[in-house]
């Protein structure tokens, strides 16, 4: 392996990596944010008080690393404001499976169980990443993510161990949110490549696939024989750049409050 | 199940009883003390359940059980 730069500021990295990183940036940054409000959904209505404590405490985690990641495509030239409040759910690169508020306790806890922990593999790829300000800021993000990944894997357990019933619905909830999960590393393409060879991460598609799935296992032999089995993932019509299958976005109402188009009014300090 | 939780801010420093939670199993009750108290820098956390606390001695009842 040759030994790689380190940039400091975006313009020093090559355009085409420069695309790219600006890209993997806003997915976390908008699949961070989507997640976070999926969370916050559930204060209230949780099954236990504490499982509502739980989510608005990984809500504030979500919504203070969306913010952070927002925060970093100022060096890319964006416009943050723009970005946060001015877009259109078609703009939006968050995972698709978070498109929608989820339905049920069991398909919320499924997208603690595996989009969290998607979006921390992902993460865990950028710890030496030749672009600075992502290795710089990274590991915190990484430490507050421990225990999400714990309570997703707990509840999981918990209902994958309870009734039939109970465990039925986790292996419904899971076979819903898992395949989108797993093509949403990508395939190995060109431009996953360049990432890796440019250092900006030490790992992509097939491989960080590879590692979520082993990180998961232990989840989906607690479904038994609820949790089925899994193909690879089809890349027909996926878009590399907002690593999505489908053209949309998330639902209006979702963005609409994700934007926070109801108090716009009341940003006074622009 | 109750559980009371206890943390302290250094090392060296006496636990502290920071309050107390409701979880079903020894997983959830540790997920839910991080994710209750976590607004605090603490060095240490600890959750054991409430049964589990031994009475040694009350100014009121005098010493305790057995002894």
């Amino acid at each position: 392996m040759s030994v790689l730069e380190t940039a400091t500021e975006a313009k020093e990295l090559s355009a085409a990596a420069r695309h790219a990183t600006r890209d993997l940036i806003l997915v976390l940054a908008d699949s961070k944010r989507l997640l976070g409000m999926r969370y916050a959904e559930w204060l209230l209505g949780a099954p236990e008080l504490e499982a509502g404590i739980a989510c608005a405490s990984m809500a504030q985690d979500e919504w203070g690393h969306a913010r952070l990641f927002y925060a970093m495509l100022r060096d890319f030239g964006e416009d943050v404001d723009q970005l946060e409040h001015g877009r259109g759910p078609d703009e939006y690169a968050s995972m698709e499976v978070l498109d929608r508020e989820p339905a049920s306790w069991p398909a919320l806890v499924a997208l603690n169980a595996f989009v969290d922990t998607a979006l921390s593999v992902q993460c865990e790829a950028l710890r030496g990443s030749s672009y600075a300000p992502l290795a710089q800021r990274v590991e915190k993000l990484l430490d507050e993510e421990r225990f999400h990944a714990a309570h997703g894997g707990a509840w999981f357990r918990r209902l994958a161990g309870a009734t039939a019933a109970a465990r039925a619905e986790m292996g419904a909830a899971t076979a819903a949110v898992l395949p989108g999960v797993l093509r949403w590393f990508g395939p190995d393409s060109e431009r996953a490549r360049l990432l890796v060879d440019e250092g900006i991460v030490a790992a992509s598609g097939g491989a960080l696939r590879d590692r979520f799935l082993e990180r998961i296992s232990p989840l989906l032999a607690a479904l038994g024989e609820a949790g089925g089995a899994f193909e690879a993932p089809s890349f027909a019509g996926f878009d590399e750049t907002r690593r999505r299958a489908s053209a949309g976005g998330p639902d209006e109402a979702t963005v609409a409050r994700i934007r926070g188009d109801r108090n716009r009014i009341f940003r006074t300090d622009g | 199940m109750v559980y009371e939780v206890f943390a302290r801010k250094s090392r060296g420093e006496p636990l502290r009883h920071i309050g107390a939670l409701d979880a079903p199993n020894d997983e959830l009750a540790r997920v839910y003390a991080y994710q209750t108290y976590d607004e605090e820098r603490w060095f240490d956390m600890w959750v054991t359940p409430r049964d589990r606390l031994l009475e040694v001695f009350n100014a009121d009842r005098g010493p305790g059980v057995g002894i």
